[in-house]
């Protein structure tokens, strides 16, 4: 590939989507034993945004991720749903949209997509990279099997910028990856992710096992490098925190639903779902009075029990009669467009004050101080 | 101040390790831990805060004695150890140790009941009581009713769950000290708080001296009596409270706090990102954060730094603060940086 085709695209601009999921749904097993891992979830990423999803172990995120490019592996099974991809086809030649139905497509179409338009930035460098292979090897293959026209010397050349791109030096490529640190390690997945300057970066928690400082670097890396390509990202996280700094839109994930989908800035100041307010209340800060936080009472739902009602309904400290039996959907409330599914929002009565709030405020109301019975009236 | 529980004295241990390639490899020595002293008070919790590398881990292992000082001492109530003897029971009696990850540190084949009394049963507890203070112990860590869950299996129960079990395991023998060793990492953001609401809780009504070893600094915040934070084997700053975190004074500190994410406080520079391409290499000579630092001045290249007090209780291992009148320490809410007037 050349310099040329690395430019930002003119048409990054423009405010339409990436990724379209609608309604999707993954189980792991089938028949009476199948454990439902995502529930009818409905996203979608805009082109050149960043879309945060942010949730427990075991809420779905990876495997949403994993099953919409196809990579989910069996027992995993797509129970349902859609997922488009729209990108800039370069083989006709005039830059024109083309949208491919990720569920539908074949094996080869699938072959032709992934890397070069949508690739993947897996959680443990260290697992990812082959332990016997110099890494200057992997930027190798990748570059033959895509890119067949390059020789040998356009490859290692093409390396070597990449490395470059991440801030690594160029000897690196004689590395092995156990001589690397995992924040390199990490690097080195980050410029193989682009290596074919694809439209979709999914980044499934790329820094969790990083240190503080080490994290820093790379989501400062990774500012730069998408302002300077414009490529879309999906970054998957449990750091809420983080995301609210990294993202144009954030997805709260729990038990396999999307509980609220909402502009990173509104979600942090305004969060409108019990569940998003106990994560932002979960972490302690790091400035202004110490005092004691509560954080969220119980511990997440095992799925493989049959669940009733919205899957938070146990662990919410504003639980009506409604929400244990009737399942909350993901609907748009007034403002921005924002989405939650919460039957607090059904009515305004049902408001509690922590979820009503307008004003960015960083003093967060305690939950438990309210009583159920109040709310509920 | 009530005595130390449990004291360490210039406490050391160096690996050896073999570099390069060939029949003749020269040995290199890894300074891991590095003479680091400090005390656990009973009620307080002492926080040790630093990134993985940074010695933590070998420290609390060498509290617990799993690992052997290279050089230093252990005081335990006022009586030292003698060193080069093995850990007795006398010792685990009172220091007890909680791992990081839950799953890995509970017996996945036996139920809880037999994690909870096995160490009872070693420590010589009467038949007849070992299952009264196993239950104990679990209630002890709010896991009630105690037999709801003495007869369950570790694939049964959440992270949470696990890890507060492990913490009870560490109690039933009574023990006066608990070391923490990131005991809240491998959890489920949610259900942290309660963990640590458990530590401070066991703390402040049951006398312990509880060590509590993270690389979050949040968190370390919002448990700490003491602040200790460490880089490459040595304490580089430590404060009474978390004066540390409020005003960090090392620059490593500052490095560390400007680098956690933080949305509340918007208006906070980003950090100053030095090249690391030394990483993981500290100069034999001189401070060990100089290669990263963006104020290292000549004498850091070449002389270790003392500690050195920077405000009442709270001292810094940079020669910044050599001569405290002579600098001007901007704390956070100006930039988080240095300047020398």
């Amino acid at each position: 590939m050349t310099k040329e085709a690395m430019t930002p695209d003119e048409t990054t601009t423009e405010n339409d989507t990436v990724l379209e999921i609608e309604d999707f749904s993954v189980d792991y097993g089938w028949g009476d034993s199948a454990v439902r891992a995502v529930n009818n979830v409905t996203l979608s990423v805009r082109r050149s945004r960043v879309l945060g999803v942010a949730g427990e172990s075991g809420s779905g995120k990876s495997t949403l991720v994993y099953a919409v490019t196809r990579l989910l592996r069996s027992p995993g099974v797509i129970a349902g749903g859609r997922a488009r991809l729209t990108f800039d086809d370069p083989s006709s030649g005039d830059a024109k949209r083309r949208t491919v139905d990720l569920l539908a497509a074949s094996a080869s179409e699938l072959r032709s997509i992934r890397w070069s338009q949508v690739s993947i930035v897996l959680q443990s460098a260290l697992n990812a990279l082959n332990p016997v292979l110099r890494i200057g090897h992997e930027f190798d293959e990748v570059l033959k099997t895509h890119r067949r026209e390059m020789t040998k010397a356009q490859r290692r050349a093409r390396a070597a910028e990449l490395l470059e791109l991440v801030g690594l030096n160029e000897d690196r490529l004689a590395r092995f990856p156990h001589e690397l640190s995992g924040g390199q390690r990490q690097r080195i997945m980050i410029a193989l992710a682009l290596a074919l300057d694809p439209q979709l970066v999914i980044m499934d928690e790329p820094t969790t096992a990083l240190d503080v400082v080490t994290q820093r670097e790379i989501v400062n890396e990774l500012a730069q490098l998408r302002a300077r390509f414009g490529f879309s990202m999906i970054f998957i996280t449990h750091d809420l925190s983080l995301l609210v700094e990294l993202a144009d839109d954030i997805a709260v994930m729990y038990a396999g639903n999307v509980v609220e989908w909402a502009p990173a800035s509104d979600l942090y100041n305004t969060p409108r779902h019990p569940y998003t307010l106990g994560l932002l209340n979960s972490s302690p800060p790091l400035s202004g009075e110490r005092r004691e936080l509560v954080g969220i009472a119980g511990s997440p739902p095992d799925l493989s029990q049959p669940l009733s009602g919205c899957s938070f309904h146990a662990r919410c400290p504003f639980a009506m009669e409604r929400c244990a039996s009737e399942v909350p959907v993901l609907r748009e409330l007034d403002e921005s467009g924002r989405k939650v599914a919460c039957w607090l929002h059904e009515t305004p009565a049902t408001v509690p004050g922590a979820l009503r709030r307008r004003v960015p405020a960083v003093a967060v109301e305690d939950p438990s101080s309210e009583s159920t019975k109040e709310v509920a009236s | 101040m009530s005595d130390a529980q449990l004291e360490a004295r210039h406490l050391s241990r160096h690996f050896v390790v073999r570099t390069g390639h060939g029949l003749v490899r020269p040995k290199k020595v890894v300074r891991a831990v590095d003479d680091v002293s400090l005390s656990l008070h009973a009620r307080r919790v002492t926080a040790v805060v630093g990134e993985s590398g940074s010695g933590k881990s070998v420290l609390a292992r060498m509290l617990a004695r799993i690992v052997t000082p290279t050089s230093g001492e252990l005081v335990l109530d006022g009586v030292t150890i003698p060193p080069n003897t093995p850990r007795s029971l006398a010792y685990t009696s009172e220091v007890q140790l909680v791992l990081q990850d839950p799953f890995a540190s509970i017996n996945p084949v036996h139920a809880i009941r037999h994690s909870l009394e096995r160490p009872l049963a070693i420590h010589g507890t009467p038949k007849a009581e070992i299952e009264e203070r196993a239950s104990a112990a679990l209630a002890r860590v709010s896991l009630e009713p105690p037999e709801r869950y003495l007869s369950r299996y570790p694939h049964e129960l959440s992270g949470g769950q696990l890890q507060r079990v492990s913490i009870a395991r560490a109690l039933c023998v009574n023990p006066k000290v608990l070391l923490a060793d990131e005991p809240i990492s491998m959890l489920d953001v949610s259900v942290r708080l309660g963990v640590l609401n458990l530590l401070r809780g066991l703390c402040d009504n049951e006398q312990l001296a509880i060590l509590y070893i993270t690389h979050d600094i949040a968190s370390a915040r919002y448990i700490a009596d003491e602040t200790i934070v460490m880089y490459a084997g040595q304490v580089v700053e430590r404060s009474e409270g978390t004066a540390l975190i409020d005003a960090p004074s090392h620059p490593y500190t500052q490095l560390l706090i400007s680098s956690v994410p933080d949305p509340s406080d918007p208006l906070r520079q980003a950090p100053e990102i030095e090249d690391r391409t030394g990483q993981g290499q500290f100069p034999t000579e001189g401070c060990r954060f100089a290669p990263r630092c963006p104020h290292a001045m000549e004498v850091c290249r070449t002389t270790a730094p003392p500690l050195i007090e920077v405000a009442s209780g709270h001292e810094s291992r940079c020669w910044l603060y050599e001569d405290v009148a002579k600098v001007a320490i901007t704390t956070r809410g100006q930039g988080g940086t240095i300047s020398t007037t």
